[in-house]
């Protein structure tokens, strides 16, 4: 186990400590609001995988480096995790607050559509079999499917939505307690080194895959 | 009143758990599965 994948565990158990014992209960919401501190850190990190995905593509199709080709590959994959979590614990929040388990409203269809076009995209990978078209094909889609990030985010405002507006991500100052806003500075940092550690791990897999092939080429 | 649903924030920390450890030990076993080949001796 390498240290950063040390530090993402460390720290994802500290955000579980965190949230189950130092963490107050929402009065309105009940303890299912504390789906919060998991649900939207996971969101942040999705988004961000996806746009490094989108910079490496283009860097790619400009420099021809095949290490950003394989950056942009670890990162959709991770990428595609941390958009599966924000899909399973917005239901599964949704359900005791809004009484349903899905609204097909746009921030959650396109969520949705976002996680399909990055599971394209791995679909894509895993089917062209020459590396330089296979390079370049998904980096065109991995740049196009980034496009969704700003309407994703936009959406609550743009559009009538069930989705509550932002409380931290916005221009105003967060509209939380300080004690729930720790444990959310906490879970967005731990998430984002998960994010790393996925990621750094993922691309040296490719690497070594990509060293062997060459070998047997 | 402040309602009764922990078991939704129960469940959703379960799965979230078992998604990043699955997903972890995907990883492990790929990673595993390709070290580096050593040259015949």
């Amino acid at each position: 186990m390498s240290r950063l994948s040390l530090v993402a565990a460390v720290a994802m158990c500290a955000t579980y400590i965190r949230v189950f014992f130092f963490t107050p209960i929402d009065r309105f919401q009940g303890a299912a609001q504390k789906i919060f501190y998991i649900h939207a850190p996971a969101a942040w990190v999705a988004f961000l995988a996806f746009f490094l995905v989108a910079i490496a593509s283009g860097m790619y199709l400009w420099l021809r480096d095949e290490r950003l080709d394989r950056f942009a590959e670890s990162s959709a994959e991770s990428g595609v995790i941390f958009t599966t979590v924000v899909l399973i614990t917005g239901p599964i929040w949704g359900r005791p607050v809004w009484g349903t388990w899905w609204e097909w409203e746009m921030r959650l269809t396109l969520t949705l559509v976002l996680w399909f076009v990055y599971l394209a995209y791995l679909v894509l990978r895993s089917v062209v079999d020459d590396v330089q078209m296979r390079a370049r094909y998904s980096a065109v889609l991995g740049m196009l499917g980034a496009l969704l990030i700003p309407f994703i985010h936009l959406s609550v405002y743009l559009f009538r939505t069930q989705h509550p507006l932002p409380v931290v991500m916005k221009t105003s100052r967060p509209s939380m307690p300080n004690d729930m806003l720790l444990t959310l500075a906490i879970g967005f940092f731990a998430t984002t080194i998960l994010y790393a550690a996925f990621t750094r791990t993922r691309y040296r897999i490719a690497t070594v895959r990509d060293a062997q092939l060459g070998d047997d080429a | 009143m402040t309602p009764q649903n922990e078991g939704y924030y129960y469940a959703a920390y379960i799965v979230v758990a078992l998604l990043y450890g699955g997903y972890a030990f995907s990883l492990w076993r790929r990673a595993r599965a390709l070290k580096p080949r050593r040259p015949a001796a």
